[in-house]
């Protein structure tokens, strides 16, 4: 398990507004976020809130009106236009809704146009598409056109694209929305893993509370500001995803555990190695 | 970014085919229309391609036979003999008029043989004789055939009854066709016995026809030398100006309706996929690799159309000899570079709004309705 801190995307004081004068509109208000590699950070909030500003804002296609947003160190709010596209070419992985795959193109030809676009040779990026693609469980998928696809495979093509040029951050907009709830799970899983195997920082948008049993925050966007923060945990014994402040909590060899119940941590104490194995 | 312009035209079938059919009939129409004209070229300048001579000598000043009158005095013939580098000299006499069968008018060149000539004769008869006599006609078998002449039946031609005892092939353009009838005939219905119009001359082996047609020129008064191949030039030229108006109407109008069909279905092709281009923008792929894309889709259907274009209008030019028509097509390279010049246009232009379009998406549009 992969268990940095150093901090991947820092948004201070951010503003967003539209309009001037009578017009205006504040969509996001002094909002401020530290990710960590290998952070699964989750944003939910009612519809208007401001999730969809926000989003734009990480993924470096809308600039803030007043504060900072930093991806490794670099200040790309503050980036000229013609420099955000390379950014977010080989920066961040986006994965959306709607899965937005061309239609025209296969499966493999979806995931290695990116990685061409990033300045790979077409062999090269077909070969790095067929990789990934095969490790998501496509490998027999390669040549098929997204209409031949199910839901959960279209979204396995656009995480398969969202990581072909090793990006830093994952955004993902209500990357289970459109599935079925086994598929949503295995979708999750599979953004679980990119996270904590890979430590790529993950940013989800959705109304999806299923997310919050991978996510490590909770954030509660409202009115443009965060109201809330939940942060996440999970129990080691039965895996469940617990709110810190709300669960069971217990200190062993200067490590913070927490439980769902107390019928978990009395398991966990009877032999607490056993469970550690397991999550590491 | 090719590929995916590729992919993006041939998904959709129907919107291809629109598309390249569009094109390749607008283009067929440019296409064809040049054939047309580069067949009539060819076959108005028949006679005087196979006529033998290697120079053609005229009134002063007259430059070709369509629409044009030359008269030289027959003394003439013997003083271009003289020149040096000159072989055998030959008269024709030539006027534009009709040959009637029943109801049937064909606008011909009428030409005067002399009894022996040599130069000036119909150079493939099919079936009959080639020199025609007193009283008897030779002419083209595709127009004797759709007045319903055979051999041996009577066409009216500058007023008189004649027999037609030959049938030439190549004789017969969407214009005109050639009848031979003898010099005697011809001078008789005229009413004219000491002229000439046109004298074919055949040089020495050996001799340029250029400086002989110089030397003519410089040792006959008043006659005008050129030789076979500026003779047939300008009279190509005379053709082209008088058709050049047409030629560009049709052409504009090809043009036009190209451009109106491919701008439509760019246009259409763009929009319906403006979210997958929203995307792309959003993934970090730049405008100009979106306009390539855009770029590639328009020319590669104007490719497809410029291609279909082609193939028809060589099918035409194939099949219509079969069909009876008089009229023949002849696809010149000049015209398919000038087509495929317009087509390279017409794929830009129409791939303009759509680039403007493409230009102005908003790439986060990828998130809206979060």
């Amino acid at each position: 398990m992969i268990n940095s801190f150093k901090k991947a995307l820092q948004i201070s004081h951010v503003s967003k507004r539209y309009g001037t004068g009578t017009t205006e509109v504040t969509a996001v208000h002094d909002v401020s976020l530290s990710v960590s590699l290998g952070e699964i950070v989750l944003i939910m909030g009612p519809s208007g809130s401001g999730k969809t500003t926000l989003l734009s804002m990480l993924g470096a296609l809308l600039k803030p009106t007043e504060g900072t947003i930093q991806l490794n160190g670099t200040t790309i709010s503050a980036l000229a236009e013609n420099r955000l596209p390379d950014i977010r070419l080989k920066q961040f992985g986006f994965i959306f809704q709607d899965f937005n795959l061309l239609s025209a193109l296969t499966a493999l030809e979806n995931v290695a146009i990116v990685s061409e676009l990033a300045g790979a040779k077409s062999g090269e990026a077909r070969r790095k598409a067929a990789s990934l693609l095969t490790e998501l469980g496509l490998g027999e998928r390669l040549n098929f056109l997204p209409e031949k696809l199910s839901g959960g495979e279209k979204q396995r093509v656009a995480i398969a694209r969202a990581l072909v040029n090793n990006p830093t951050l994952i955004l993902a907009d209500e990357p289970t929305a459109n599935l079925d709830s086994k598929i949503g799970h295995e979708i999750m899983r599979l953004l679980r893993g990119i996270a904590k195997e890979q430590g790529r920082s993950v940013v989800i948008v959705s109304h999806d509370q299923r997310i919050k049993d991978i996510a490590d925050r909770v954030l509660w966007l409202e009115d443009g500001e965060f109201k809330e923060t939940v942060t996440m945990a999970m129990d080691p014994v039965c895996g469940m995803s617990v709110e810190r402040e709300n669960a069971v909590c217990l200190e062993w060899e200067g490590e913070n555990y927490y439980f769902c119940a107390k019928g978990c941590r009395d398991e966990f104490m009877s032999d607490p190695r056993k469970f550690i194995i397991v999550i590491s | 970014m090719i590929r995916l312009a590729f992919r993006n035209l041939f998904q959709n079938k129907i919107r291809l085919v629109i598309s390249t059919g569009g094109v390749a009939l607008a283009l067929l129409l440019i296409l064809a229309l040049d054939a047309i004209f580069t067949g009539v070229e060819q076959r108005i300048t028949a006679y005087i391609d196979y006529s033998g001579a290697d120079i053609w000598v005229s009134q002063s000043d007259v430059f070709n036979m369509h629409m044009a009158s030359s008269s030289l005095p027959d003394s003439v013939a013997r003083k271009v003999k003289s020149v040096p580098g000159v072989a055998s000299v030959s008269p024709i006499f030539y006027i534009t008029n009709n040959v009637i069968a029943g109801d049937e008018r064909n606008l011909a060149y009428i030409i005067g043989l002399p009894e022996k000539a040599k130069l000036g004769v119909p150079w493939n008869v099919t079936s009959g004789f080639s020199m025609p006599g007193e009283g008897e006609a030779v002419m083209d078998r595709g127009v004797a055939e759709n007045s319903g002449i055979a051999l041996g039946d009577k066409v009216e031609i500058l007023g008189e009854e004649f027999e037609v005892v030959g049938l030439s092939e190549g004789t017969a353009s969407m214009v005109n066709s050639v009848a031979f009838i003898s010099q005697e005939d011809f001078e008789s219905r005229r009413g004219s016995y000491d002229t000439i119009s046109f004298l074919l001359v055949k040089v020495l082996e050996g001799e340029a026809p250029e400086a002989v047609a110089d030397s003519i020129e410089s040792r006959v008064r008043d006659v005008t030398a050129q030789t076979r191949v500026q003779f047939a030039g300008q009279e190509r030229q005379v053709v082209r100006d008088m058709s050049t108006d047409l030629i560009t109407i049709m052409n504009l109008i090809g043009f036009l309706i190209g451009l109106a069909v491919m701008a439509l279905t760019v246009y259409t092709s763009t929009l319906s996929r403006r979210q997958e281009y929203g995307m792309l923008k959003a993934l970090g792929a730049r405008n100009s690799d979106l306009y390539l894309t855009v770029l590639t889709q328009a020319i590669l259907s104007v490719s497809l159309g410029f291609f279909f274009g082609w193939a028809i209008t060589w099918l035409l030019t194939v099949l219509i000899p079969f069909i009876g028509l008089s009229l023949t097509m002849v696809m010149n390279p000049v015209s398919l570079i000038k087509v495929g010049a317009v087509s390279i246009v017409l794929a830009a232009i129409s791939a303009m709004i759509p680039i403007r379009q493409v230009a102005g998406l908003d790439p986060a549009m990828v998130f809206r309705g979060t």
